[in-house]
């Protein structure tokens, strides 16, 4: 893929995985994404979303860092550990300088505060979309 | 292996030559560069957003609006996440040759983070105190509000109800007990402020919560036992339960009326009452204050005061110093029955201005309709002058008390707080309006001086609160605390009801917002969407919007000064904002020598482009690549294909490229610009503005225009055949131009980022507003932060795309060097209808 690949054109490609225990969040989104068409799969916790990633190939995850079961941190360095090509955008509503640092030395792409700017969250989706799709060609080729 | 660690290997290869490889062909050496790139894009990206954010943090501090914790952490957060991007992406660029930049950064995160989190100490003591044992040292555990009166209660010849305080440690006990920090917190972190309607909801669970939460029982048995012991003392007892807020009436913050009280409460409901009171302090109102003020919620941890309830023949309210007479003299405002109406602006009151020496003659008798001022004997006036200076005298500031007297004529203080410093006086004489058509209204009393002009908004019930928009004329009937969260966003404040000592006209003289008080049937003449001038001073209301009156009013007074959050935004700043490496050829342009996170943002800006594109030397990577423009202006543009930038016939070995080998659509069109209308070279400025100028280029070291070093810097442009991204130096500032010209409409954008420059702040923000206002005529989308610009357009066809390329490019060479002559009068003007007008003869020339 070219450097120059259309951002909405990544994003159409990608299956993307939210994972979010906050009910109107997660309809603002699926309304705008499934408008856009893209392919979204919708986790309630950290332990639903570790099962539909063994069970399906997902490019993008957006996650809350604060639900109930796992630690956020646990959750993201789990996905990285073991789906290094996924790209993880992080949201937090507790914006705080240490857990934003931890989210990126665990590996996150990018973070997110809430409330979401849609438009701002849908920026980010297409961006790691596209390095996603980078980093399965250059980790495939 | 990834590709992350093939071109390590690559380019450690290029490092140590001994151990490299003979050539690197052609495809890998553009393959490495693409890659590259791409972490210098992410850099840029994330540099952008740090830049934003730090213009945002600086603008809420000079602006004062509405600052809050978590809005101030909220955006560090953000400043720290994309600075570690920054250099995370620098080092991936340079094969990690900047690693001293993470000890910078982590010094720098481990110190913003102590800011952020504040002090966290605080006093434990005792869950139940008895007022006699209250003085003003234990602020600090039952509140200001309760301190102060048992404070008072100590002083001879005045007289306090008995009662007791339930302290902060007795909230905390309950809070923790039931885990409400966090779940608190919790949503008003999700709480979008901006919304009145979800901050009416997030309001309502808050309290919910806390008045559904059991009270733990040792705290239960302490709260009865001290009610019965009242009881003991005071048969078929009834007490008030008052709010004493830690932080509270402090002086510059009055949280006036904010906060609950509850009247005539017995023994059964005692409990409830308590926890409504604590439940009190997440009112919207409060809310919106406690933000509007800059107090951190944890910091104004919510303390109760019960008192026994005096049965009053009159009540009032006295101010030491008068805020509307003479500064001789005190007001005494009073009316039948308890205190609750004359602090809520509800009843119309009798109001006396008395000397405040003794032996307090009264001054002046300014009597209220409907017989509000009956009752109060000329002794009593003079009794209370008397009380109210000796509160003075013993707190040392003038005070602001609320009083009562029984049937038996005993006198009782139920408060006394200082008026706030802010509390400008309002005007003492007023000038009686000249003969003007426009006027609509004439009279009531001035609450707080100044004018303000905006459409009518009569506001009734809380849904008109929800749809009061912005720099509105807020027209209410009784001037309830539940407007206060209107007020920050209001121009003027007009009330029926209600004197300047009610808790609305104090919100209002704190937040400098101009007020009528007390003036009949506004709310019938005014009418709802039509534009009117309050001139609180003169206490008239005009038809339309009258500039005179406007402009000779003082502007707003920052309602954030000297609050901790706005200390703590100031503290952080420190350590995010000064830029101290400025000079790339200094040898202390040097990652050791960041000490802010804009130091670390310029320094990796300026090592990003110069390890992308300038260090041939150092790994004989990219030399080559970058191709110098042949051109006539006195600048050195070099280009960088990125695939499909170059027309195929041009022969690559050439270390120079001519305009026509360029295939790259948005390049072109960006070039024409630049060169459809001469340049003149730097305006010329008078001496004054250039001496200015040049002061501070000489405080800015590494700006000395004298070396000219500007111009002979490089600029870049990165390009493919539909895809093109200039990074410019516009004389003393950088600017972005990023722009795709795609076949498909949603792959068409044009995006210009502009920020800072060697100027003072009012040259900046003229230059900004000149760009501004260019760019908006020729249909861009502007957003501005402080100095910083961003502006776009997408979404249109070529033509519209190509066109406001050109016009980037003629932006580029002409706002050069503007910064000397933007300080004088007339020349945003002048350059703006220039430019518009020659950006114009060339977009219709074609």
């Amino acid at each position: 893929m070219s450097e120059q690949t259309c951002k909405l054109e990544a994003a159409l490609k990608i299956h993307l995985l939210l994972v979010d225990d906050e009910p109107e969040f997660k309809e603002v989104m699926h309304k705008h994404l499934s408008r856009m068409g893209i392919r979204l799969s919708v986790s309630e916790c950290c332990l639903d979303a570790l099962e539909l990633l063994e069970a399906h190939a997902v490019d993008v995850v957006i996650m809350d860092m604060n639900m109930p079961g796992m630690d956020g941190i646990q959750c993201l360095r789990k996905v990285k550990e073991r789906w290094p090509l996924t790209e993880v955008i992080i949201l937090t509503g507790h914006a705080s300088v240490k857990s934003g640092i931890a989210g990126m030395e665990s590996g996150a792409f990018d973070y997110c505060l809430k409330p979401i700017d849609v438009q701002e969250l849908i920026e980010k989706i297409e961006l790691a979309a596209q390095k996603a799709l980078i980093n399965q060609e250059d980790g495939t080729s | 292996m990834t590709i992350v660690d093939r071109l390590l290997t690559i380019v450690r290869r290029l490092l140590h030559p001994e151990s490299a490889p003979p050539l690197l062909g052609p495809e890998e050496l553009q393959r490495l560069f693409v890659a590259r790139y791409r972490w210098f894009r992410e850099l840029l990206t994330a540099n952008s957003n740090t830049l934003e954010a730090m213009a945002e943090l600086e603008t809420a501090l000079r602006d004062g609006r509405t600052l809050s914790m978590t809005f101030i952490r909220a955006r560090c957060t953000l400043v720290m996440v994309n600075v570690y991007k920054i250099i995370g992406n620098l080092n991936r660029i340079a094969d990690g040759r900047y690693s001293e930049l993470e000890r910078a950064f982590d010094r720098l995160q481990h110190s913003i983070e102590t800011l952020l989190a504040g002090e966290q100490s605080r006093d434990d003591g005792e869950l139940v105190l008895a007022l006699d044992r209250i003085g003003r040292a234990q602020a600090g555990l039952t509140g200001e509000k309760m301190a102060n009166l048992g404070e008072a209660g100590a002083i001879e010849g005045i007289r306090i109800p008995p009662g007791f305080a339930l302290t902060s440690a007795a909230t905390r006990l309950f809070f923790q007990r039931n885990q409400l920090y966090p779940k608190i917190n919790h949503i008003i972190q999700q709480m979008d402020i901006a919304n009145l309607k979800d901050l009416h909801r997030k309001s309502g669970a808050i309290q919910e919560l806390i008045r559904t939460s059991p009270l733990p029982p040792e705290l239960e048995s302490l709260i009865r036992t001290h009610f019965d012991r009242l009881a003991a003392a005071m048969p078929e007892c009834r007490v008030a339960v008052r709010s004493s807020g830690l932080g509270e009436d402090l002086g510059h913050a009055s949280f006036a009326g904010l906060y609950h009280t509850e009247l005539d409460v017995g023994r059964d409901t005692l409990l409830d009452a308590y926890k409504a009171v604590l439940a009190s302090k997440y009112t919207p109102r409060a809310i919106s204050y406690r933000l509007a003020k800059g107090f951190r919620h944890e910091e104004t941890e919510m303390c109760a005061g019960v008192l026994a309830m005096i049965t009053a023949t009159v009540s009032g309210v006295c101010y030491t110093r008068s805020i509307g007479g003479r500064s001789e003299t005190l007001d005494l405002f009073f009316a039948p029955g308890g205190a609750k109406g004359i602090v809520d602006g509800t009843r119309s009151t009798g109001h006396l201005l008395i000397e405040r020496m003794a032996p307090h003659a009264i001054v002046q008798r300014l009597e209220a309709e409907e017989g509000g001022g009956a009752g109060l004997t000329d002794a009593q006036a003079t009794a209370l002058a008397a009380i109210g200076m000796r509160l003075e005298h013993h707190f040392g500031a003038p005070q602001d008390i609320e009083w009562s007297i029984d049937p038996a004529g005993a006198l009782y203080v139920l408060q006394s707080r200082p008026i706030p410093a802010v509390a400008a006086s309002a005007a003492a004489l007023v000038q009686p309006p000249p003969d003007d058509e426009r006027i609509l209204l004439h009279g009531g009393v001035t609450g707080c001086d100044g004018a303000g002009s905006g459409q009518v908004c009569i506001v009734r019930t809380s849904a008109d609160m929800l749809r009061f928009p912005k720099r509105a004329v807020l027209v209410v009937k009784h001037p309830l605390p539940e407007w206060a969260p209107l007020l920050k966003r209001a121009a003027a404040l007009v009330a029926e009801t209600g004197s300047e000592a009610g808790h609305l006209a104090t919100l209002s003289r704190e937040f400098g917002l101009p007020s009528l008080l007390a003036l009949p049937r506004a709310t019938e003449v005014l009418r709802n969407g039509g534009t009117v001038t309050v001139d609180a001073a003169s206490r008239t209301i005009y038809r339309g919007r009258i500039e005179e009156l406007l402009h000779a009013n003082a502007p707003r007074p920052n309602p954030m000064d000297g609050s901790p959050v706005q200390q703590v935004l100031i503290n952080v700043l420190k350590l995010i904002s000064p830029l101290n490496l400025t000079d790339p050829a200094s040898p202390d342009f040097h990652a050791s020598r960041c000490r802010t996170l804009h130091d670390i943002t310029r320094f990796c800006h300026e090592k990003a482009v110069v390890e992308m594109f300038d260090s041939g030397n150092r790994t004989r990577f990219n030399k080559g690549a970058a191709k110098r423009l042949q051109d006539t202006l006195p600048l050195e543009w070099w280009v960088i294909d990125l695939g499909g930038g170059f027309v195929p016939a041009y022969d690559a070995s050439r270390a120079d490229i001519a305009i026509t080998d360029i295939a790259c659509a948005p390049m072109r069109a960006i070039w024409e610009g630049m060169h459809a209308v001469a340049w003149e070279g730097p305006p010329t400025a008078r001496l004054r503005t250039l001496t200015s100028f040049l002061f501070q280029t000489a405080m800015r070291d590494g700006l000395d225009p004298s070396r000219s070093s500007a111009l002979r810097e490089k600029n870049y442009f990165l390009l493919s055949q539909k895809y093109c991204n200039l990074s410019v130096r516009l004389g003393y500032h950088y600017a972005m131009i990023e722009a795709m010209l795609g076949d498909r409409m949603s792959d068409r954008y044009i995006t210009f980022r502009f920020k800072g420059g060697a100027a003072g702040e009012d040259q900046r923000v003229r230059r900004i507003e000149l760009l501004t206002e260019v760019l908006e005529h020729f249909g861009y989308r502007i957003d501005r932060v402080g100095d910083a610009l961003t502006a776009r357009v997408e979404r249109r066809d070529e033509r519209f795309i190509v066109d406001r390329l050109k016009v980037l490019g003629y932006l580029t060479i002409h706002t050069r060097q503007l910064d000397m002559v933007m300080a004088e009068a007339g020349a945003e003007q002048f350059f703006r209808d220039r430019f518009i007008q020659e950006i114009g003869d060339m977009l219709n020339h074609e």
